[in-house]
């Protein structure tokens, strides 16, 4: 049963607070009342003793009452007893004639000396008594302030917070220990030093131990009390982010596989679509019990060369779409000269859709970007794509594609305008998501990925991508990309 | 003389086109239509024998034109999806239609179920189909006989029952509950493995390699088909 005489550094080298001083100054109480009995007795006896013809033997008792009174008061029933026993012998022997013997003279004498020790000793213990009480009142009220303040401290840790390292430090604080730390169940860690050790528990579930470590004198009944409320609540509030950790992963479970679902629905539909167009023009054609005009047969041919174009194009953008969610592409960034790209793509597109008429305008300080061309070719590809359909949908025919300089930042703005049914404005933010369609008819829009696939490609380009409507009614789609420098050598500079 | 009107349905232009084709190609007289609106318009003034009707339609989906189609017409209904599920296709047949195609589908497919639902079935004061005659195997329903390679095959009269409920609806998709009702009567609509006993008992009788039956064929969850074309088209 070691105890420190002296100051108890907690965890800041600052006395720890009411409670754990409660116990750590018990011991050192009853010594003082241990000193107290015997060194006011002998004192009280010094001084007396000159008087001692002067004074009635009662006037000389009542003194030795109040060492008495002072020596259980301050240090319990032990020193009570002991002063009460030395001032017993000590006023015998000094102050009851025959004086400087232990013979009591006259029997009135040792009614009143007997008298006088069981008075001391009922008042010791009475004092003892209440003392002690008082002090398991001011325990008690310790240990609620502490376990109120560490309670609060529980709840206001929000789910999922994660860590428990501020209440802990404070039961450390609170307690006068060095460490204080939690070990779950799940984790398993390696003991370290051993030190005290609550076991944690919910409903009968072991959830783990909590350790605690340092040099103090073993805890009282009171302060295992509160450390035993506390681990309690630690353990409900454990237990409760374990939960809730659990459900938001199954929340979250939930809603990626009823995503997964309805794309596989929408990719299916979107795939078969043109392949039931490409079999019935193909069957058709084979059948023997069937006359086939010479329109009848272009049409077919036609029909299955555009719908053989339109499956290459969704097939295309699935892969793509899937290697930039699995995070596998690279841009390969390098100088490229725009115009170049524009036109090719421009031409790709007149030759897919011949009945538009698609202008292009590049201004001469836009000519170079920063880009990957394999990239920058998809996203202009596909924005034509949706151009064409919004410009055949609507019998608009004309298509302009425009790139200039931003004057405010060395980028370059790529505009590609229809003037189609466009784009409402709630539903432009939205346009950029996988797999959005703007309404259902848009089915040929290619399961909802081309745009998606742009802003992706345009994020590892440094570029960026946002839709306007266009004047006089119509979608105008433009993309950002960083000029590029110096002078462009027909390909690649140097990156 | 055009050989019937059909109505069709679906909201992308090549497979309307292609479909028309194929009819329009075939003697048939076609419209088109590119959603349930369209097409309800189209069934009123069109007035066609057969309606080739899209599952997946933009607004008014195509169960709903099915339903509002059933309210006042008694046309028959071919639907096409690109699900295959069981479900898809009993919430159809529920709602009205005749027979269901998946896409991507051949014309030949197509056609056969086209003519099966255009076919007029007998009590209408058309006789209907009575004789089948397929390699080796000849097949008389007003007399009650089969024979195979000249040996008569012998069926019940519940088998029976089955063979005249079957083929006179060449082609068409007959539903179990359909068949259990026709040949078993009220009480037996649950009862699909009843049916499934006495259709393996009929193609061990009359199926050349009752594994591979090619007379009396299985739409899985849904139903059966008679596949063998009556030797006397019945118009």
């Amino acid at each position: 049963m070691a105890f420190v005489a002296g100051t108890i550094t907690g965890t800041r080298g600052r006395m720890p607070p009411r409670l754990a001083r409660l116990t750590i100054r018990r011991p050192r109480r009853r010594l003082a009342g241990y000193l107290v009995a015997t060194v006011g007795t002998a004192a009280l006896t010094a001084a007396l003793l000159p008087f001692r013809n002067g004074l009635a033997p009662l006037s000389k008792g009542f003194g030795y009452l109040v060492i008495v009174v002072a020596a259980a008061a301050i240090g319990g029933l032990g020193p009570g007893i002991l002063a009460s026993l030395l001032s017993f012998l000590t006023f015998n022997f000094f102050f009851l004639p025959p004086y400087n013997s232990f013979i009591i003279g006259s029997g009135e004498d040792i009614v009143v000396l007997f008298v006088f020790l069981g008075l001391s000793i009922l008042i010791s213990a009475a004092l003892a008594r209440a003392s002690e009480r008082a002090e398991a009142a001011e325990a008690r009220e310790a240990g609620l302030a502490g376990l109120q303040e560490l309670s609060a401290l529980l709840v206001a840790l929000g789910a999922g917070d994660g860590s428990y390292d501020a209440v802990l430090a404070r039961v450390g604080a609170l307690f006068g220990f060095s460490s204080v730390t939690l070990a779950l169940d799940e984790a398993s860690g390696p003991l370290g030093d051993p030190g005290m050790e609550m076991a944690l528990s919910v409903g009968g579930r072991s959830l783990g131990r909590l350790t605690l470590r340092g040099e103090r004198p073993p805890l009282s009944d009171a302060e295992g009390r509160v450390l035993r409320a506390f681990s309690d609540q630690l353990a409900v509030v454990a237990e409760r982010d374990r939960l809730s950790k659990a459900a938001m992963e199954a929340q979250v479970y939930r809603e990626t596989d009823h995503l997964r679902r309805s794309l596989l629905a929408a990719v299916s539909h979107d795939l078969r679509s043109p392949l039931a167009a490409i079999k019935a023009s193909v069957t058709d054609l084979l059948g023997e019990d069937a006359e086939h005009s010479p329109d009848d047969l272009r049409e077919a041919l036609e029909s299955v060369n555009d719908e053989t174009d339109r499956l290459a194009s969704m097939i295309a953008n699935l892969l793509d779409m899937s290697r930039i969610e699995g995070g596998i592409l690279r841009a390969r960034v390098q100088g490229v000269d725009l115009g170049e790209v524009l036109s090719e793509c421009v031409d790709r597109a007149l030759r897919r859709w011949p009945g538009l008429s698609i202008s292009l305008n590049v201004d001469d300080d836009a000519a170079g970007v920063r880009a990957d061309p394999l990239f920058l070719d998809r996203v202009v590809a596909n924005l034509l794509e949706n151009a064409a359909k919004a410009a055949t949908e609507s019998g608009t025919r004309g298509i302009e594609v425009e790139a200039h300089r931003d004057p405010d930042d060395a980028t370059v703005v790529v505009a590609v305008i229809d003037h189609g049914r466009g784009v409402a404005p709630e539903l432009r933010r939205d346009l950029f998501v996988a797999f959005y369609q703007v309404d259902r008819r848009n089915s040929h829009v290619g399961t909802g990925l081309g745009l998606a696939i742009c802003k992706g490609f345009l994020a590892l380009m440094s570029g960026a991508i946002w839709v306007d409507e266009t004047v006089g009614g119509g979608a105008t789609f433009r993309f950002s990309l960083p000029l590029a420098v110096g002078s462009l050598t027909g390909g690649s500079l140097s990156a | 003389m055009k050989k019937g009107k059909v109505l069709v349905v679906d909201d992308e232009e090549a497979i309307r086109k292609a479909v028309r084709r194929a009819l329009s190609s075939r003697g048939f007289a076609v419209e088109v239509a590119a959603d349930g609106e369209e097409a309800i318009g189209a069934a009123r003034t069109f007035d066609p024998d057969l309606v080739i009707l899209d599952l997946n339609l933009p607004e008014l989906d195509g169960l709903a034109v099915c339903r509002h189609l059933r309210a006042w017409s008694a046309v028959p209904i071919l639907v096409l999806s690109v699900r295959e599920d069981e479900a898809d296709k009993v919430a159809a047949l529920d709602l009205g239609a005749d027979d269901y195609l998946t896409k991507p589908f051949g014309v030949d497919e197509l056609m056969a179920r086209v003519r099966a639902l255009l076919r007029r079935t007998g009590g209408q004061g058309t006789p209907g189909p009575f004789r089948f005659n397929d390699g080796d195997l000849s097949i008389d329903l007003s007399s009650h006989t089969i024979a195979r390679g000249g040996a008569e095959i012998h069926l019940t009269k519940t088998e029976w029952s089955l063979v005249e409920a079957l083929a006179q609806h060449p082609g068409k998709l007959l539903t179990h509950g359909w068949l259990l009702d026709r040949v078993w009567g009220n009480g037996y609509e649950g009862d699909v493995d009843v049916l499934r006993v006495f259709v393996s008992q009929l193609r061990r009788k009359i199926e050349e390699d009752p594994r591979r039956p090619r007379i009396v064929v299985t739409d899985p969850g849904i139903g059966y088909r008679w596949l063998l074309r009556p030797s006397e088209p019945p118009d």
